[in-house]
């Protein structure tokens, strides 16, 4: 499982988070505190969160009217800031709807990493990768 | 090519750059105002439209966190955004400024195509009045 | 017009009432809040309008359903506060006693002026 320890290893990670659908933030790491605080990871959540439902109102809408296939389920919402990038995954509790496990979903998880050093396909590779399988 | 091309020379040599890229499957620019929009690839004109007004849509929303995000915790060095990705199983989209880029998965990279935008379109005004 | 804006702010549970411009800057406001902190929400009303429509205009393209655009307002229900938006106002209202029907009535009136 990807875990908040292994995201900060990826470069450029400057913070890790983990938040509910409806955008809570349940646990975090911060590697810069003098750059990222909890306050900033909180409001992130939130952010992705209603990112990441508009993101699948569009996958759904998309399939349907082009009945091409490749968005649904949204696997992931990244945010190219000014300096910053997160990127934000849902796929673990993806993974866990298909086999049944509803009852008990993982948490959504996040990194923020600086633009200059960011190497998105890694986090995605770590967020979707195999061993994150229930 | 879209019915209401945006007249921009540079935009459209970056998205027929794009289109030489292994993996992607259209690309294009949409209006930040206004339901303009012009692209190329393996789109029908109405999903074109469609995807255009998606983006625009997304574009706009992700502005607004932004601001709401600098107004609460300055310098969060997120804020103006860039641009976004969304990744699915199969396909990804990815927008920088005003111009979007749809590539399949297995044969696109992410890094490559999101270096190329942004060498072209970093310097580009994100105005969207 | 100033006039029909302050009168909103006599509907019991109205707190605050402004008005914005379509780039989102700040016009004239009334109420119980400093005017820096109205300059702040006539921007964030504006800027969740246009979210709000964006959304909107994708639901109705993906359902095929008319109705739902233009969309004609907002509201943001807060446990004490709740924020309305219609047109280019937006008001500050309590969320426990306030006539939400007769504001909502009140500001599509007057945004229409």
């Amino acid at each position: 499982m990807a875990t908040l320890d292994a995201l900060l290893g990826l470069p450029g990670a400057m913070a890790a988070f983990e938040f509910r659908g409806s955008g809570e933030l349940l646990d975090h790491r911060i590697a810069y505190p003098d750059r990222i605080n909890p306050t900033l990871l909180d409001l992130l959540a939130h952010m992705c969160a209603a990112n990441l439902s508009i993101a699948t109102l569009q996958a759904r809408g998309w399939e349907q009217l082009t009945a091409m296939r490749g968005f649904y389920p949204v696997q992931a919402f990244t945010l190219i800031g000014f300096d910053w990038s997160v990127v934000v995954s849902g796929l673990n509790r993806e993974r866990h709807k298909q086999s049944g496990q509803v009852s008990s979903l993982p948490p959504f998880l996040g990194v923020v990493m600086a633009n200059e050093r960011a190497d998105y396909e890694a986090a995605f590779a770590l967020l979707e990768g195999p061993e994150a399988l229930p | 090519m879209g019915s209401n091309p945006v007249e921009d020379n540079n935009a459209m040599s970056i998205v027929s750059e794009l289109l030489t890229r292994p993996g992607v499957i259209a690309a294009g620019e949409y209006a930040y105002r206004g339901d303009r929009f012009s692209y190329r690839g393996a789109l029908s004109e109405e999903h074109a439209r469609i995807a255009s007004i998606m983006c625009r849509a997304t574009t706009m929303g992700i502005s607004m966190e932004g601001a709401m995000l600098d107004a609460l915790c300055p310098d969060s060095g997120l804020h103006p955004p860039r641009g976004w990705v969304v990744r699915g199983p199969g396909q990804t989209v990815c927008v920088v400024a005003n111009v979007f880029c749809l590539f399949d998965n297995a044969q696109g990279s992410l890094n490559a195509i999101l270096a190329c935008m942004r060498e072209a379109l970093d310097n580009r005004s994100q105005d969207l009045i | 017009m100033s006039g029909m804006i302050r009168r909103l702010l006599a509907l019991e549970g109205v707190n605050v009432v402004c008005q914005f411009r379509d780039d989102g800057s700040f016009v004239v406001g009334y109420g119980r809040m400093s005017q820096e902190d109205m300059v702040q929400m006539a921007r964030f009303a504006h800027d969740y309008r246009r979210m709000a429509q964006g959304n909107a205009d994708q639901l109705a393209i993906f359902s095929g359903m008319r109705g739902w655009t233009p969309p004609r307002g907002w509201i943001v229900r807060g446990g004490a506060q709740s924020l309305c938006g219609v047109g280019n106002l937006v008001c500050m209202v309590d969320s426990q006693g306030a006539p939400l029907n007769e504001i909502l009535l009140e500001l599509r009136e007057v945004s229409h002026w």
